[in-house]
């Protein structure tokens, strides 16, 4: 606050047009940093709209079909986050269960599975941190706990997974109390590994972005699952044992099955609106969903083929972690699209999807039932028109929805 | 102190923008831009990182319930949109860092020296109302002009406001001002005339809002969502989801290493 002198101002030009005589720059948006000044009006795409057939008297009206919602900010390193974080918790799940139940001769495996979770929780790391916009703060994270918000529990989740991995690989196998220590730090890792794979569908989940929180049921099902198959696929390509591989084959199949089938729950969740489902189904987004599937189902015939040669294994592996990473990418975008398609927004909330569902309230905030679609707000009866020979309004019909997929 | 909040009665808004260059100029937000958006006269798009007050310019072939018709139907509809300081505020309640507060004047207010910038607040906000600034990083929005309240002062859009478009006060207060309002344009015959998001009862999803707006169509004209929902009220949901997929998730581990094991053993 106040650290710009005001001869200082003259050089800044970041346009906040402040007499340099008279300015200091302390008020509340003057922290605001300015490299760059914005680029005028930074509305998504080109307003194709104009003012007269603006769609107020449209069905579902909207702002000129501008966005209601912001889309999310996030960048390319999340939904690799979410890929990576779900490979450390399944990972290290696996490592727990093998501990568990595995006996003796599968302690290597277990300890393979931890250090692919201690791997997966250090990138996770720098991922996340990657994306701030503050990463020199990122320690901010661990300020507060706080329930509400599934990145806080997250934030607390990987630092746990990150500690209890590490601590197990450092301690497991000594002796005296530092051993048993170690031991209970892997199956630790082995509890923070569930809401670990699971906690990011979570976090989108709980958005506004229409199409995350109309499928909030099913997403943390596909998140998990796709966590069991790219953890699996990831542990096929690593060096293994025999007796390691029947494991990692079931483990990685019964994942797969599972994203398929949770994929498809999705996608129904998604479907109670055409308008939710729009993204998961039309333009490049649409084709990365059914690609991801198409890899996940490819792999999966892979796994189960009889009599596998090694070049289908590794095939298959890849094909895994393709699928896993592209379910991930495609949600993720559709996300974004549906942020920017005001009638996803709009829509669902007026068919009953909004506040509704867990509320109970039967009407809008205007005042009206739900009930789609609703007449139109019009004076009754409409008072006679006064003929004159000037230009008339035209009425034209509104603009039919455009797929919004950028 | 008290609940303060603003009243925007959108039906004396003259589409002046006097509020957006109020705002503008003691937070001492930066430029975005000069150029125009083609949509009516609304030249800034939508609220924003450096635009906390925003007036929406709605052309309507339709007239107005007063209004005589002249050349042919037509209608404005202003609107001064700004950010709703909800009762159940998505942004706070998505904030991992604790950045974002409840104020002594029940505003909601984004700390910028904690902010981390982890933009979970600009997806969870149901009003699409907060954003974060590429170039600094941070999450900002409409403070309620918390620097100005601790001084007693009004704050800056509604002091400048011509119109008493936008009325600042004890939320309590604004509420029956509103209703009031409410109620006299009713008799005069607009009977579209209600309140969006002034109760907690009109708008469960939000707890009501602690600036709340008179409209005289659909919220969606204004580009305000018609039911909008605090994604916390729905979180708990995808965590049942989450823990059903947890015990799936130790099965299948579990059967997986059992049967290998059994394999090795046989």
């Amino acid at each position: 606050m106040g650290d710009i002198r005001p001869e200082d101002l003259e050089k800044r030009q970041d346009g906040r047009n402040i007499d340099s005589r008279l300015g200091e720059l302390s008020g509340e948006g003057a922290q605001q940093r300015v490299r760059d000044i914005d680029e005028a009006n930074p509305t998504r795409g080109v307003l194709r709209t104009r003012p007269s057939r603006s769609g107020v008297l449209a069905e579902s009206p909207s702002y000129y079909g501008q966005p209601a919602l912001k889309e999310p900010v996030w960048i390319w390193s999340i939904p690799l986050y979410f890929y990576v974080g779900g490979v450390a918790g399944a990972a290290s799940v696996l490592g727990a269960a093998t501990d568990v139940a595995g006996g003796k001769h599968l302690e290597g495996m277990g300890r393979k599975c931890r250090w692919v979770g201690t791997v997966g929780d250090m990138v996770s790391a720098g991922l996340l941190i990657y994306d701030l916009g503050r990463p020199e703060r990122f320690l901010n994270m661990m300020r507060v706990f706080r329930p509400t918000s599934p990145m806080s529990v997250g934030s607390w989740v990987l630092a746990g997974s990150g500690a209890m991995n590490t601590a197990s690989l450092l301690f497991a196998g000594r002796r005296g109390w530092l051993g048993r220590a170690g031991e209970g730090a892997a199956l630790g890792a082995g509890l923070f590994g569930f809401p670990l794979a699971g906690y990011t569908a979570v976090l989108i989940a709980n958005t506004a972005v229409p199409v995350w929180q109309a499928t909030r049921k099913t997403l943390p099902l596909l998140f998990m699952s796709s966590a069991m198959a790219s953890a699996g696929s990831l542990l096929e390509l690593l060096p293994h044992s025999r007796g390691e591989e029947k494991i990692l084959r079931l483990f990685s199949t019964l994942g797969k099955v599972c994203e398929l089938l949770a994929g498809v729950a999705v996608q129904h969740e998604a479907s109670r609106l055409e308008v939710l489902e729009r993204p998961l189904k039309h333009g490049p987004t649409g084709r990365m969903w059914k690609a991801a599937k198409a890899c996940t189902a490819a792999s999966l015939v892979l796994g189960v083929w009889p009599g596998r040669r090694r070049w289908m294994k590794v095939a298959g592996a890849l094909l895994g972690s393709t699928g896993a990473l592209l379910t991930r990418f495609a949600v993720f975008r559709a996300g974004k699209a549906s942020a920017s398609d005001p009638q996803a927004t709009f829509q669902p909330q007026r068919e009953g999807m909004g506040a509704a569902e867990v509320t109970g309230n039967t009407h809008a905030s205007d005042g009206r039932p739900f009930e789609f679609p609703l007449p139109v707000l019009r004076e009754s009866p409409e008072p006679p028109r006064r003929q004159t020979s000037s230009a008339r309004f035209e009425e034209l019909e509104p603009e039919p929805p455009s797929a919004p997929e950028s | 102190m008290g609940q303060k909040g603003f009243f925007t009665d959108t039906t004396l808004c003259i589409g002046c923008k006097a509020c957006e260059v109020a705002c503008k100029q003691w937070n001492q937000l930066p430029d975005d831009g000069f150029r125009l958006t083609g949509m009516s006269y609304d030249n800034t798009g939508h609220l924003g990182a450096s635009t906390w007050r925003h007036v929406a310019f709605v052309e309507r072939p339709v007239p107005l319930p007063t209004q005589t018709v002249g050349l042919m139907d037509f209608s404005w509809l202003m609107s001064s949109d700004v950010c709703k300081h909800c009762q159940r505020a998505g942004c706070l309640e998505a904030c991992p860092t604790g950045a974002i507060i409840r104020t002594e004047f029940d505003t909601v207010y984004v700390q910028p020296d904690v902010c981390n910038g982890c933009g979970y607040c600009v997806a969870a906000c149901p009003f699409g109302v907060i954003d974060r600034r590429e170039d600094d990083g941070r999450a900002w929005k409409c403070t309620l002009c918390y620097d100005r309240l601790g001084e007693d002062m009004t704050p800056a859009c509604a002091k400048a406001c011509p119109t008493a478009s936008i009325q600042f006060g004890d939320v309590d207060e604004l509420r029956e001002r509103a209703y009031r309002r409410v109620a006299q344009l009713h008799e005069k015959g607009w009977e579209q005339a209600y309140l969006y998001g002034a109760d907690a009862e009109s708008q469960p999803g939000t707890g009501g809002l602690n600036a709340f707006f008179l409209l005289v169509d659909k919220p969606e004209v204004y580009n305000l969502p018609p039911d909008p929902v605090v994604p916390t009220m729905k979180g708990k949901e995808a965590w049942a989801s989450m823990g059903w997929g947890a015990l799936g998730m130790a099965v299948v581990a579990l059967g997986a290493v059992l049967f290998g094991r059994e394999v090795t053993h046989g």
